[in-house]
């Protein structure tokens, strides 16, 4: 038998891919047993919402866009802020980072799967997709942004899968990646990652009708709160790795994506302050979102409390990422991460989105308090997108380590 | 054919002097050079020739009196200094008209007919072109369809036009438009409802007469 | 090893799991039973309107006029009147006689068949204060008397845009503007992404949150597949200028209720038209023209 004919071996690949992904200890059991239940709780409520009508969010003609959105540009920034791992690792040829490096497009592929449910829930008629695949229905393609998001997102979710499928086919094998077949998708990928959080912020910033996203600072703010996020999601998982896999991982990676992150925190908090400088400073129509958002509005002030904690987050995690302290406990480092990562994603969604549309475009002041459907929809969704990062974790990891490869499985079967 | 309601009536305006008697409610297009034109007729509102009684009939519909039926027989030799002296269907008439008194417009022993400050007189259906004799700029926007409104066609090659007089907005006693409630509020879906009955909503508030 | 259960009750227990999974999943999903009874091959392969044959599209109509009759018990007729030639549609509003009584509101919640719960209208009228173009001191939401002193009052519906953006954002091409000037969407293929909802400055999109309910009698049985028929639910909706009345010849139902004539519809293209009268000899603006938007709808002072 010719043992190197991929028509034999591949779907050998699969089948040990699939048959590890449901393997595992009692703790693996219960944590894709919590995710699948939230996974379906969501799926309910997104069958009632179908059923029922959007009626059953809080949205309105006036805020027409709520969490979904909002949880659709967060997840858009992790995915593209995974890519920090990317250029070290073949930019700079940090072979620690390289070590690792799969971790980060895996967390990427798991990212646009989130982002592309979440554009899918918050369709009124998801029973019509046919109509936006180019070629077949009438896609709007250059002139509507949101067409090119569909390919960038479609695109760089391609991207990875390919760099990963491939190199760990390879790694499976136990033979040495032919470079040809992945250098230049992972440099593309390099700059696809940039294009798909620009392309979002184009989404919003080219909206002339409304002042608080018709900004340019938009995509920049964009990309530096996507690798604050990103390195900050990255670092926590792979300390989850390290404890809970017998996956090797360094101290380097950790000290490379702190590093990123000590420059993007400020930059992000900078380009804040002079959005809010412009807004606040000129006044006017145009300072009247920043106003709601902040001190709110006619007595409305949904909002509020929501951005204020972004600010004390950000603030705080900014500070930590610079303490001494935080260099030697990875404790400190932890928290930073998880303040960012909370602190950007009220920043970037509620407090992005939300304000894009109060007051309206006839400025008028309707407020938006998702209801429990859209809660339990959103919860659904980064659960799914939690148990697609585990499988692929499950799946990868021993195939790194080598635990996983024809060799063995065949050693298993004699 | 261009400017239609110009041309007619500004012709009824000018004919008035010796034509008291000429309709322009219902006149014809004039010959269109292509195609065929409907006419634009101006409503006449019941008003310029009976009066609400304050009575309602057998099916609660109000009983309206023709002014002739009790002119012809009652023909006061002056005209009322002030609206105090009224008496039956005209008592408690609210007049706020600027500085004009009751002969400005009507003629003592000729209740139906109103009279130009020149002196002519005029039926009482052809009433506007009374009005625009102060009201000029009105009356020239209404000549061109921007002001008083209208029912029908904007495309009088496919169908006609009827447009309001000035009397089935104004009163022309208290010309001023009186303040009145809004319609329809926006009941935008602000809250979300708790299941398929919603109680958060108002309940639709249709005028139950169209306009007119 | 002593943690890991044996293999064969390890496969059992996975194939419990499974079983337990698969269940509990086309429970949660049960609700889509009551929304895929809606749904039928026809539609959901229907094509785009541009793309349909004549014979196509009368077949729609048909479908329409069918699914009308079951879902509402009304017997309406689905027309779809084409552009006229030599017509290009623009609308004026004398704001100096506008008194904010909402009848044109009204009259578009009837004409266009809106959902009668939510008071829906395509146009939204905004007291504002003498004095000020700031919309910010404006609101929709007055309910006492009108005129009020020191008032005045600004409707907004559509402005039909030269250069729309709801139709630039709109990613399936669901929304377009016709030869006579109107912005319509095809309710048949819009899948509901609210991007256009958006990307409007003139707040002039609806989107329908929920199926629309009418009553059998009250609903307005002269419908046009672009404009008045009642809409499904999930899709984005807007003013038309009632282009089922304006294609023939006829007034929009806006116009024909206002009490004061504030309102001045008609072809742009005929000099002797009363628009072109209007846009000639008053002095005319346009809301939000910073934006480029280029409306077809103006607004007027008299002096």
């Amino acid at each position: 038998m010719n043992a190197t004919s991929h028509v034999v071996t591949y779907p050998r690949f699969l089948w040990q891919a699939v048959t590890r992904a449901f393997e595992g200890r009692p703790l693996f059991y219960a944590w894709m047993t919590f995710l699948t239940a939230v996974a379906l709780v969501g799926a309910n409520a997104w069958a009632h919402q179908l059923a029922q009508g959007m009626q059953l969010t809080a949205m309105t003609d006036h805020v027409s866009w709520g969490l979904y959105i909002a949880n659709f540009t967060f997840g858009v920034g992790l995915a593209a802020g995974a890519v920090m791992m990317v250029i070290p690792a073949y930019l700079y040829d940090d072979h620690e980072m390289h070590d690792v490096v799969l971790v980060g497009e895996l967390l990427a592929v798991a990212a646009i799967v989130v982002c592309i449910l979440f554009i899918v829930v918050d369709m009124g008629r998801p029973d019509r997709f046919w109509h936006i695949i180019p070629g077949i229905g009438r896609f709007n393609w250059p002139i509507s942004m949101l067409t090119w998001d569909v390919l960038v997102l479609n695109g760089y979710l391609v991207l990875n899968l390919h760099i990963c499928g491939y190199l760990l086919y390879m790694k499976f094998l136990d033979r040495k990646p032919d470079k040809r077949w992945y250098i230049p998708f992972v440099f593309l990928s390099i700059f696809w990652a940039i294009s798909i959080h620009s392309v979002t912020a184009f989404l919003y910033g080219g909206l002339g009708g409304r002042p608080f996203w018709n900004s340019a600072l938009l995509a920049p703010r964009f990309i530096a709160t996507a690798f604050i996020t990103g390195p900050a999601f990255v670092i926590l998982l792979l300390q989850l790795v390290r404890r809970f896999t017998s996956f090797h991982v360094g101290d380097g990676p950790i000290r490379t994506l702190t590093s990123v992150m000590r420059v993007t925190v400020l930059l992000n908090l900078f380009m804040l302050g002079s959005e809010l400088f412009t807004a606040l400073y000129t006044g006017g129509a145009h300072s009247t979102a920043v106003k709601y958002l902040f001190f709110g509005s006619h007595g409305q002030n949904a909002l509020v409390p929501w951005i204020w904690t972004a600010v004390a987050f950000n603030l705080t995690s900014a500070l930590l990422l610079h303490l001494p302290a935080t260099r030697r406990s990875l404790g400190l480092l932890d928290l930073a991460c998880l303040l960012s990562i909370v602190g950007v994603w009220i920043e970037k969604g509620m407090g992005l989105i939300i304000p894009g549309f109060v007051p309206s475009t006839l400025h008028e002041i309707v407020e938006y308090v998702p209801t429990m459907t859209e809660w339990k929809i959103t919860a659904g969704i980064w659960a799914g997108g939690f148990l697609v990062l585990t499988i692929a974790l499950k799946i990868a990891l021993p195939v790194l380590t080598g635990e996983a490869s024809l060799a063995n499985e065949k050693r298993g079967e004699g | 054919m261009k400017r239609l309601l110009p041309t007619l009536l500004a012709a009824a305006l000018l004919a008035g002097c010796g034509q008291p008697e000429q309709r322009h409610e219902a006149a014809p297009a004039p010959p269109a050079s292509s195609g065929r034109r409907y006419p634009v007729e101006i409503h006449i509102p019941p008003k310029l020739t009976s009066i609400d009684t304050g009575k309602v009939d057998a099916l609660g519909r109000p009983i309206r009196a023709e002014c002739v039926s009790c002119h012809t027989a009652r023909r006061p030799e002056r005209l009322p200094a002030s609206t105090a002296e009224l008496r039956a269907f005209h008592q408690g008439m609210s007049f706020q008209h600027g500085e004009l008194a009751c002969g400005s417009c009507h003629v003592v022993g000729a209740q139906d007919t109103l009279r130009k400050a020149d002196g002519t007189l005029l039926p009482m259906r052809d009433a506007m072109q009374l009005c625009a004799q102060c009201h000029g700029p009105q009356f020239r926007d209404y000549t061109h369809g921007s002001h008083g409104g209208m029912q029908g066609h904007w495309d009088l090659s496919r169908g006609p036009r009827l447009r309001n007089h000035c009397v089935d907005c104004h009163d022309p006693h208290t010309p001023q438009f009186q303040p009145s409630n809004p319609v329809l509020p926006p009941a935008d879906r602000l809250l979300p409802p708790a299941g398929p009955s919603r109680p958060g909503f108002t309940v639709p508030r249709l005028s139950q007469e169209p306009h007119r | 090893m002593s943690d890991q259960p044996d293999p064969k009750r390890r496969v059992s227990l996975q194939i419990l799991g499974a079983t337990l999974g698969a269940s509990a999943f086309a429970y949660a999903m049960e609700p889509l039973r009551a929304w895929s009874k809606d749904l039928t091959m026809e539609q959901f392969l229907q094509k785009h309107y541009k793309e349909m044959s004549k014979d196509e599209l009368a077949k729609v109509l048909q479908r329409v006029e069918r699914d009308t009759k079951e879902s509402y018990g009304a017997t309406v007729t689905v027309k779809d009147p084409k552009p006229l030639p030599g017509v290009e549609f623009g609308y004026a509003l004398n704001l100096s006689v506008c008194i904010g009584c909402r009848k044109c509101a009204e009259a578009c919640h009837v004409e266009n068949n809106h959902d009668r719960r939510t008071n829906n209208s395509y146009i939204r009228v905004l007291e504002m204060d003498q004095g000020t173009f700031d919309l910010e001191r404006g609101t929709a939401q007055y309910a006492h008397a009108v005129p009020a002193p020191g008032k005045y009052y600004l409707p907004v519906q559509c402005h039909q845009c030269d250069n729309a953006p709801c139709v630039k954002v709109c990613p399936v091409q669901a929304t377009w503007k016709e030869s006579d000037g109107i912005v319509v969407v095809d309710y048949d293929w819009c899948i509901g992404c609210r991007y256009c909802e958006a990307a409007c400055p003139y707040h002039a999109r609806r989107f329908n949150w929920t199926k629309p309910e009418i009553p059998a009698e009250q609903i307005t049985t002269e419908q046009g597949y672009l404009s008045n028929r009642i809409r499904p639910q999930g899709v984005v909706e807007k003013c038309t200028f009632c282009l089922h009345r304006t294609r023939e010849g006829r007034q929009p139902a806006c116009l024909e209720a206002c009490p004061t004539g504030a309102r001045v519809f008609g072809n742009l293209l005929d000099p002797a038209s009363e628009i072109r009268w209007v846009l000639e000899n008053k002095r005319v603006y346009v809301l939000k023209e910073e934006l480029g938007t280029r409306p077809r709808f103006f607004y007027f002072f008299d002096e």
